[in-house]
């Protein structure tokens, strides 16, 4: 009954989402204050509507109800329920619901907010930019309905009154705390752009292009950064920890899809400063903040189209060309309102100089975007290479790798002289105050880094030098800036330094969350730089008591062990791990055989991850034969990932920073809006 | 003045994107590969001979063979609509999870034409998150590959 209700909510909300985009249509058209109350409310059923569905479905899931098709493809009866929640999201039907509902809180939201805030102002902004929400709700929902080929709505029972035994149950693979956070994680920051792009809608459409839909959707593209920076980053780590690969990052399509928007944003992030400080740029911000929202949809489309199905043989699903056709019709849309407010989009202000904050701010976004469409090129090669002439090619993950070092390592050096550069024109006092001290320590480091890799045998690593010395002189630039201005507010306030940099960040959150997120930055690239263009890999085949050697480790394989656990059997051998012939502890990798597992699914790899400092030492084995106790043969593969470490405390800094940016809530904003409505 | 850093503004830009896209042409230039199912690239033998080459396919029933003492694993990959196979040989590194017989195979490697062998660099069998079609409730269709 509960999935029957689903199904009756699911196809009420079409009702509701149209209510919205007509109401709230005609009310803002003809300013009736009745209607556009009306269209809000229906923004809100739309919410509880697909919240009724959401909660069928995971009732299903608790209940193990296997007469539902959905609940048999991604759940079992004992299955755990942390994972059976998970199963939410576990396949197709499932993960277009669940973010559909994401959205639907979204569009709570705005409506919230906008009550809040129209105690105070009368402000449309909100109401315009609920429109392309509910009209993106809309595409959603007809998609859950499963009127539409290719998708089933997740709802729907097996036909006849079938009822299945038990459920399929969801790949080992995926069974595990990280894979139940990442895909929400990741979902949660695609959707929440779909905010700030509705805003940028809305604020074209209203014709106020000003600074309000900037300030008002700043907060929302951070919140959206802030997510899918820790979505990509669960990713990479979870393939680190279960995938014995020994990497966290390929370049594979499904990757590139999460990191396209994620570059967007940033780079629109960058972008709304120039708006608000120097009133330039406000078509470019309107474009990227759509590229960004187009992004999302089409990470998906790449990925669940099936059109590089020749490459990587994704499900052909047939929902690609819905999403291709919304993709074209919403940018189309977003086009014609541009051309329709041309006039209000011209820049106040023109750049000055070459060497100025507004160049280095436009530098950034060049690149920012240059790299999203290079590594957009990289994704679609295959399509690209066939239209060129008619024979399919794709381009290895060193495509990538090669690809994006000079603009990254540009990109890096801007994330500290972006700060420190002076608006409209560099001068020669700026050049001396900011620039001479953090260039003469970047390059002292750079020099250091040679030496040191020189030593260890590396004669020219042109790449790591440059990495060191703009990683360094980001930092004195950083830090400086911190100096400078905590010096200042502990003497202006006579109080102590450490008081001072505290006001110094409480007073100006943004700017100096953004500097931590700089610093955050610095950190992960160095930690790139070591674990991608360091890292050792040794293969050996070994018997009890050999051992062998990767740098300075010797691994010495001493022992094997078999563990029975509830819903698997972990079978792997003990290795004594020493450094320079001093003992520093066990490694155990292993295999997990999961019962439920199909007689030709072989165990998962469980490699052992052994931290020594922020280097890494990972050991992965392809089986533990019966025999291995009397002679037996293991194949056992070694990496050492140094300064990876760094990379998760690179990105924990870069997520710290965003807290404290958007911690900010502008009272600028409100005020804004007043002079400019 | 004004207008000479505008000039300055437009010429760097061009330096940029003209450095940009020369970056890209060359790299995918030099590292592109070229795409086959197994009935194609034993079609294209000549060729492809001697080139690297990417191959897709499903694994062959029962020619997988993983020699644990020399650290190999040998398998053919079959191609999805004929009975063209192509042979593979993948050595010093660990199979990837999910690689079974019948299952999804993408692998990277150069082509011996003479031997219709790859000795592959890159394997990869399909991943385990199942976003499919909606004919196969029923069944485990998967979508990406995890890369070993």
């Amino acid at each position: 009954m509960t999935a029957e209700i689903g199904q009756a909510a699911i196809y009420l909300s079409v009702l509701s989402c149209l209510w919205a985009i007509v109401f709230l249509g005609i009310g803002l058209w003809i300013r009736n204050a009745r209607a556009i109350q009306s269209g809000r409310n229906a923004v809100v059923a739309t919410f509880i509507l697909i919240s009724i569905a959401t909660g069928a479905l995971i009732y299903g899931f608790v209940t193990d109800d296997f007469s539902m098709k959905y609940v048999v493809e991604v759940s079992s009866a004992a299955q755990p329920l942390l994972y059976k929640i998970a199963a939410l999201w576990g396949a197709m039907s499932g993960s277009l619901l669940f973010w559909l509902w994401l959205l639907t809180v979204g569009g709570a939201i705005v409506v919230w907010q906008n009550y809040q805030r129209n105690k105070q102002t009368q402000d449309t902004l909100a109401d315009y930019s609920l429109i392309p929400i509910a009209i993106v709700q809309l595409f959603f929902v007809i998609l859950v309905t499963g009127l539409i080929e290719g998708i089933y709505n997740p709802l729907a029972r097996f036909p006849n009154g079938q009822v299945v035994a038990d459920g399929q149950g969801m790949n080992p693979l995926l069974q595990t705390p990280l894979m139940a956070i990442h895909p929400p994680t990741l979902y949660i920051g695609w959707i929440s752009l779909t905010i700030p792009f509705a805003f940028a809608v809305g604020a074209l459409v209203s014709g106020r292009i000003g600074s309000g839909w900037i300030l008002r959707s700043r907060r929302w593209m951070l919140f959206s950064w802030i997510i899918l920076t820790i979505g990509i980053t669960l990713g990479g780590n979870w393939a680190y920890k279960e995938l014995g690969w020994g990497g966290y990052w390929a370049w594979d399509p499904v990757e590139n899809a999460s990191f396209m928007p994620w570059l967007l944003g940033t780079a629109y992030l960058h972008s709304v400063m120039i708006q608000e400080k120097r009133n330039m740029l406000k078509l470019w911000n309107i474009l990227l903040i759509t590229l960004a929202f187009q992004f999302t949809l089409l990470g998906t489309f790449i990925t669940r189209s099936g059109i590089i199905t020749s490459v990587h043989a994704f499900g052909g699903s047939g929902i690609g060309g819905y999403f291709l056709s919304f993709i074209l019709a919403s940018t189309a849309g977003v086009i014609g309102l541009i051309i329709y407010r041309w006039n209000r989009l011209k820049s106040a202000n023109r750049l000055e100089s070459l060497l100025s904050r507004e160049s280095a701010f436009l530098l950034n976004n060049w690149l920012l975007v240059g790299l999203t469409l290079i590594i957009l090129w990289g994704t679609l090669w295959p399509i690209i290479s066939e239209a060129i002439n008619g024979e399919k090619s794709s381009v290895p993950e060193a495509f990538f790798n090669k690809v994006v070092i000079i603009p990254g390592l540009l990109l890096l050096f801007l994330t500290g002289a972006g700060p420190i550069i002076s608006w409209k024109k560099i001068t020669a006092n700026n050049f001396r105050r900011m620039f001479l001290l953090p260039l003469v320590i970047g390059l002292i480091g750079g020099a250091l880094t040679w030496g040191f890799l020189a030593l260890i045998g590396y004669t020219f690593p042109l790449y790591s030098v440059l990495c060191s010395f703009a990683a360094v002189f980001v930092l004195a630039a950083i830090f400086a800036e911190f100096y400078r201005g905590a010096k200042l507010r502990a003497k202006r306030q006579e109080t102590s330094f450490v008081n001072g940099l505290n006001l110094l960040i409480q007073r100006n959150k943004r700017r100096y969350g953004g500097y931590i997120i700089h610093i955050g930055i610095v950190i992960l690239y160095i930690g790139i730089m070591g674990s991608k263009g360091y890292f050792l890999l040794e293969s050996q085949t070994m018997t009890l008591g050999e051992s062998m050697e990767v740098g300075k480790y010797k691994l010495t394989m001493i022992d094997s062990f078999e563990k029975e656990y509830s819903n698997y059997l972990r079978s792997g051998v003990i290795f004594d791990v020493e450094k320079n012939g001093k003992r520093i502890g066990t490694m155990e990798p292993a295999l997990h055989a999961y019962y439920t597992a199909k007689p030709d699914e072989e165990p998962t790899k469980e490699s052992a991850i052994q931290h020594l400092g922020v280097n890494d030492l990972y050991i992965a084995l392809a089986s533990v034969p019966r025999n291995i106790k009397t002679g037996g043969v293991v194949n056992v593969q070694v990496y050492y990932n140094p300064l990876i470490g760094i990379v998760w405390i690179g990105v924990a800094v870069m997520v710290l920073g965003g807290i404290v940016a958007i911690a900010e809530k502008s009272e600028r904003s409100k005020d804004a809006l007043i002079s400019e409505a | 003045m004004k207008k000479q850093s505008r000039l300055k503004i437009i010429a760097a830009s061009a330096v940029l994107l003209a450095g940009m896209m020369f970056l890209v042409v060359a790299m995918t230039r030099s590292t592109s590969m070229r795409h086959f199912t197994p009935a194609l690239l034993v079609a294209a033998e000549n060729e492809a001979h001697d080139q690297r080459v990417q191959v897709d396919g499903l694994i062959a029933v029962g020619s997988s063979q993983w020699d644990a003492v020399d650290f190999k694993l040998t398998f053919a990959i079959q191609d999805r609509e004929t009975e063209a196979t192509v042979n593979v040989i993948y050595e010093d590194r660990l199979k990837p999870d999910n690689f079974k017989d019948g299952g999804s195979v993408f692998v990277e490697g150069k082509y011996d034409a003479t031997q219709n062998l790859v000795v592959a660099t890159k394997l990869m069998t399909k991943c385990a998150s199942k976003y499919e079609g909606a004919e196969s409730a029923v069944s485990t269709d998967e979508t990406s590959y995890i890369s070993e």
